[in-house]
């Protein structure tokens, strides 16, 4: 009985002092983005899959791959009408505007774009994968929410945040894989 | 010795020359960036008599630490920055840090403020900010090259080291970027033709500096400002905690990387 009642007060404790841990660290987090002004605070919200990235540094943890990926796959919205092949030209204006895509910030695409970013893998000649509805289907998703595939990417969820509409996204769709896009006219085979 | 007029006059020739210069080399060619920062460095130095931009902020820094300003009508010669009133050699090696007389952690910038206002008299929102950059790049320039020293110790440092390294984790803005999986996890990577370097790498090490593509003196906190808001994030207020709190992150781990800053104030891109 004694040791019981003994037992108890050490688990409440315990908790208590687990959430006494995080709890005010939080708050002091607060406060620091308060300080930094209401328009910081205010762009530093989180949604909830932001936060977990956060908290597991980038990294998640094997049981909470799944769960992340599902609930990114349900954010992804299609063209009325389906067509999820748009028009390249269209798309060469998305795939460059540093407002839009910002897709040259990380990516090769058009050969002759100089100075184009190397942080994601180079998309010279994409179009070599052909334009099965299978590969259609996964850029098109890829590019409007790069997080219903991987986890926390460094890409960031373009169609999501509504930087690019589903159409836009159609468009740059046409500017990676249609034949006669830079992207592949332009590479030497 | 140049006078103040004479070294505003080389430094317009310098960028006439250095504007021709980079005209005349968008070529075909993909440009190596640190050879180009090289090369405009050399440009500068050549085309103005052996001053760069940076000296003449420092300079102007000088004067305005020796001369007796502000209601108080007192000079800044008596600001401590951590090493006791007045002690600049190597000051800024160890900033930012806990001070006792305004009970906070402060970076290099605020506690050029708090000394303009505690010891000159003036208002914080009268401390304008091209004056701050200026005497920050006055007083850095007494710690150019040497060995970085950020080693929180008091609680306060270490709670804004912690603030720190989570802000720098923190995903967030439409572009669902954090510092960490640009500077850490594709450190190395390049974003357009701009190499990207971690902390332990020594990112932070060379400001504050001359950036030669904005022309313009650029403090720790204004290139801090300058990634936010290329992720679409509204920056947080100059001498706030998030600022002092990167700061402090991004100087212990550079710290921890055994760097020294580069030449101050620098020279970069
Ligand atoms: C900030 C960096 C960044 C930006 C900007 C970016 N990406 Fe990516 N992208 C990556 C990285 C890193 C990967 C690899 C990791 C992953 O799959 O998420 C990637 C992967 C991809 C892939 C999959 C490649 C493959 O071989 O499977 C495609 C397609 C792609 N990006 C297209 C785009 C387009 C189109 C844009 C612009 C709308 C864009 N990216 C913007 C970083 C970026
Ligand atoms: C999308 C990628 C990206 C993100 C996110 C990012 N940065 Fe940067 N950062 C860069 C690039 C590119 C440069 C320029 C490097 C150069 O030209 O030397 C840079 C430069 C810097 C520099 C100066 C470079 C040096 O070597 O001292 C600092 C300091 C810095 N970033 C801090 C931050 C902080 C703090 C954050 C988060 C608030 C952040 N960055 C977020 C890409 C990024």
């Amino acid at each position: 009985m004694e040791i019981r009642r003994h037992l108890w007060w050490i688990a409440v404790l315990w908790a208590g002092f687990t959430l006494s841990q995080e709890g005010p660290f939080l708050q002091r987090l607060n406060e620091a983005i308060q300080d930094g002004g209401s328009a910081y605070a205010r762009d530093l919200q989180q949604d909830a899959d932001q936060a977990l990235c956060s908290r597991y540094r980038d990294r998640l943890p094997p049981e909470a791959v799944e769960p992340f990926l599902q609930r990114q796959r349900s954010l992804i919205r299609y063209p009325a009408g389906g067509r999820l092949l748009g028009d390249w030209k269209q798309g060469e204006a998305l795939f460059t505007n540093p407002r839009k895509g910002n897709c040259y910030a990380c990516h090769t695409g058009d050969p002759k774009e100089k100075g184009a970013g190397r942080m994601g893998p180079g998309l010279v000649a994409y179009g070599q994968r052909g334009t099965s509805e299978a590969v259609v289907r996964f850029t098109y998703e890829k590019v409007y929410n790069a997080w219903a595939f991987q986890p926390c990417s460094l890409m960031y969820r373009a169609g999501v945040h509504g930087i690019l509409s589903p159409e836009e996204t159609a468009h740059i769709v046409a500017f990676l894989l249609d034949p006669a896009s830079p992207v592949n006219a332009n590479a030497r085979r | 010795m140049l006078t103040k007029r004479k070294l505003h006059a080389l430094f317009w020739v310098a960028l006439l020359i250095l504007g021709l210069g980079v005209a005349l080399t968008q070529g075909d060619e993909e440009i190596d960036p640190y050879k180009e920062a090289e090369r405009q460095r050399e440009l500068f130095r050549q085309t103005s008599g052996g001053i760069l931009p940076g000296e003449l902020y420092a300079a102007e820094g000088e004067e305005l630490f020796t001369r007796k300003r502000g209601p108080k009508n007192a000079s800044l010669e008596a600001c401590d920055f951590g090493l006791g009133p007045g002690k600049l050699e190597g000051a800024y090696t160890r900033m930012p840090r806990y001070f006792a007389d305004t009970r906070k952690v402060e970076d290099l910038e605020s506690r050029v403020v708090s000394c303009m206002v505690r010891l000159q008299g003036f208002k914080p929102e009268e401390v304008g900010r091209d004056e701050v950059k200026a005497l920050v790049a006055y007083v850095a320039s007494k710690s150019s090259e040497m060995p970085l020293q950020v080693v929180p110790k008091h609680p306060n440092e270490i709670t804004l080291y912690n603030l720190g390294k989570e802000l720098w984790y923190r995903r967030a803005g439409s572009r669902d970027m954090n510092c960490s999986i640009c500077h850490d996890t594709y450190a190395g990577g390049r974003v357009r033709l701009s190499p990207v370097r971690s902390p332990r790498q020594g990112l932070s090490n060379e400001w504050p500096a001359y950036r030669f593509e904005a022309d313009k003196l650029y403090t720790l906190e204004d290139r801090i400002a300058f990634c936010y808001e290329s992720v679409g994030v509204h920056p947080p207020d100059f001498y706030s905690e998030p600022m002092i709190a990167l700061s402090v992150y991004m100087l212990t781990e550079a710290t921890k990387g055994k760097h020294k800053f580069t030449e101050l104030p620098g020279f970069t891109r």
